[in-house]
């Protein structure tokens, strides 16, 4: 416990630090919205054209985009300083965390605040509300716990995904194009229904990059569509426990690999 | 308080492949260099020491400072520090030191210094009067009211290290280590955290390690040197002994009448070297071989001698000398 109030006074170091520049931190949350925006009219001129992707018509698709952008907005939130690991490794700046009585990778994630991923998180709650106001989930206590569970388990899918590629830097410095393009597989594949890939690739999305359990599986048990899938229904439903174990054991590796770091000479 | 057993570190590196297409080439090789910054370091210092740790550049001073704080895991070998073993250990051990390294900051670059050091506080555990007791005493020390409120990033050399040796002293460590602290600081700033360290050292007891360049920082605040070289240990012991050892010489410095005469110094065994210039005299002798009283006379009785100075050899022109010759003499 003491740990997270250590970690928020850290987390607010880097808020103030953002404030400084204020210019700048409005215009990213805009700049975020809009990035958004346009994103969901692609998959919504789709909708509008076919009348549905595989099955799925506009409002679950819209379900299934503002999961995925809201799962994104937190994993963005708490781990988007994964995205500076290089820097922070290259120059040494890791040094500083080392010598600090805290564990490294929370120093990192609260490095600084990347201020669009509000854009994120205020686009994918807007699209989640219209699209549930078209009435495709029954909505009961337990499903918005589910819900609020599984944004947070798919955000922790892809800090894994990230914390544990990021984890090879400690060997091989520059990890940041292979992270981005990992990343950029998770926003291209996960705003869309797993079942219109073919089999192959729905394997690899699957177990290969766990990018279905991030939106597609738990949207999928809200929908009522869990019977539907090429996985058991039972695995699709505990998919934010995946995220849960997934984000240990790649704590777990970072650790490990972080034996290997070099520093900076001076 | 640190015990250092046989240790060593080295760095693989994937070897540079030159010519065409040497970029892709370095890329996919297999082939690395092994470079040892640190070969087989040994040494113990007790609670309450300074101990000056040198070396000329690349001698592995900055690796041995990290693996003893628990940035970097040496390849081989033992350390432990106030009992714990850095790199296992981290937090625990990060509650025992200070680390200050002279050429980055390990404050937050954006926010006022008051800021960084409320944070430290927090991170370190401290009760509020604690913390305010300690700041109030710092501030005392190195006049830190003027810029507290200033981002770190407005902040002169000068005062940015004095805010980073707060930092690293607010929480009243057992062990501080300072790697270059008055790198690129002038000479009102250097002297003012050469008298920071001393009082700390005295009042606290706190133990001190510090790497520099500049031996003065040295010859002001330290009793003991580690020297090293090509990562390994090349002296260990008093400054005093250093200098005996590898430069066993004294010199007298003689400043003649103007416009007197400038005779040539009959030949006497234990004289090594003699500097002339207008109007001053630079001896060079072995006071083993000759005495100073009669050195003097002789001066005296064939030069018009308005002052007489004897020497010790700057530890400047020591330190020079082993990194030359580059051995250890015993």
């Amino acid at each position: 416990m003491e740990r997270f109030s250590l970690m928020r006074t850290l987390a607010g170091a880097a808020i103030r630090s953002e404030l400084q520049y204020r210019a700048n931190a409005v215009s990213s949350i805009i700049g975020g919205i809009l990035f958004q925006i346009t994103g969901f009219i692609v998959v919504w001129i789709i909708a509008a054209r076919f009348g549905q992707i595989g099955d799925w018509g506009l409002a679950e698709l819209t379900f299934l985009y503002g999961m995925r952008l809201t799962s994104h907005g937190i994993f963005y939130a708490f781990f988007s300083q994964m995205f500076e690991l290089d820097r922070v490794l290259i120059t040494g700046e890791f040094d500083r965390y080392l010598v600090r009585p805290l564990p490294p990778l929370m120093q990192l994630f609260t490095r600084k605040l990347r201020i669009n991923c509000f854009g994120d998180l205020i686009g994918g709650s807007a699209l989640l509300i219209a699209a549930s106001s078209g009435g495709v989930v029954d909505w009961s206590p337990i499903a918005v716990v589910y819900l609020l569970l599984a944004v947070v388990g798919g955000a922790l899918v892809e800090g894994a995904v990230q914390i544990t590629l990021g984890s090879l830097g400690f060997r091989f410095l520059q990890t940041y194009p292979l992270r981005a393009s990992v990343n950029e597989v998770f926003n291209v594949y996960g705003n869309y229904p797993n079942v219109i890939f073919p089999t192959a690739l729905r394997a690899v999305l699957t177990f290969g990059l766990p990018i279905a359990f991030v939106a597609f599986f738990p949207a999928s048990v809200l929908l009522n569509r869990a019977d539907e899938l090429s996985v058991p229904a039972w695995l699709a439903s505990i998919a934010p426990l995946v995220g849960l174990v997934l984000f240990l054991i790649a704590v777990r590796i970072w650790r490990w690999q972080s034996a290997n770091y070099q520093s900076a000479g001076n | 308080m640190i015990e250092v057993r046989d240790i060593a570190r080295e760095f693989r590196r994937p070897r540079q492949v030159h010519g065409p297409l040497g970029g892709l080439r370095t890329f996919f090789t297999r082939e690395v260099d092994i470079v040892h910054a640190v070969s087989n370091v040994s040494f113990s210092i007790d609670a309450g020491e300074v101990v000056g740790y040198l070396g000329a550049n690349g001698a592995g001073k900055s690796t041995t400072i990290k693996m003893l704080s628990g940035i970097l895991v040496p390849t081989s070998g033992t350390i432990t520090v106030n009992g714990l073993v850095p790199w296992e250990d981290r937090e625990a051990n990060a509650l025992n030191i200070g680390v200050v390294f002279g050429q980055r900051t390990q404050l937050w670059w954006d926010l006022p210094l008051i800021d960084s050091l409320r944070i430290i506080a927090k991170l370190y555990r401290m009760e509020t009067a604690h913390y305010e007791r300690n700041l109030a005493r710092l501030d005392e020390l190195l006049e830190l009211t003027p810029f507290l409120d200033t981002p770190v990033r407005q902040l002169s050399l000068g005062q940015r290290m004095r805010g980073d040796l707060t930092a690293a002293m607010l929480y009243e460590p057992k062990i501080l280590y300072l790697d270059e602290p008055t790198i690129g600081l002038d000479v009102v700033a250097k002297e003012r955290m050469r008298g920071f360290i001393e009082r700390v050292n005295q009042e606290s007891g706190t133990t001190i390690m510090l790497t520099t360049h500049d031996l003065a920082d040295v010859e002001r605040l330290t009793k003991r040197i580690i020297f090293i070289d090509k990562g390994l240990v090349l002296f260990d012991g008093p400054v005093a002994e250093l200098k005996h050892r590898y430069a066993p010489y004294r010199e007298l410095h003689v400043t003649l009448a103007p416009n007197g005469d400038q005779p040539e110094l009959p030949q006497m065994p234990g004289i090594i070297d003699i500097e002339e210039t207008p109007g001053r005299l630079e001896i060079r002798f072995d006071p083993a071989t000759i005495a100073v009283a009669d050195l003097i006379a002789a001066v005296v009785a064939s030069h018009p001698v308005t002052d007489l100075a004897i020497v010790e050899p700057a530890l400047e022109s020591v330190v020079r000398e082993i990194v030359q010759s580059g051995e250890v003499r015993r």
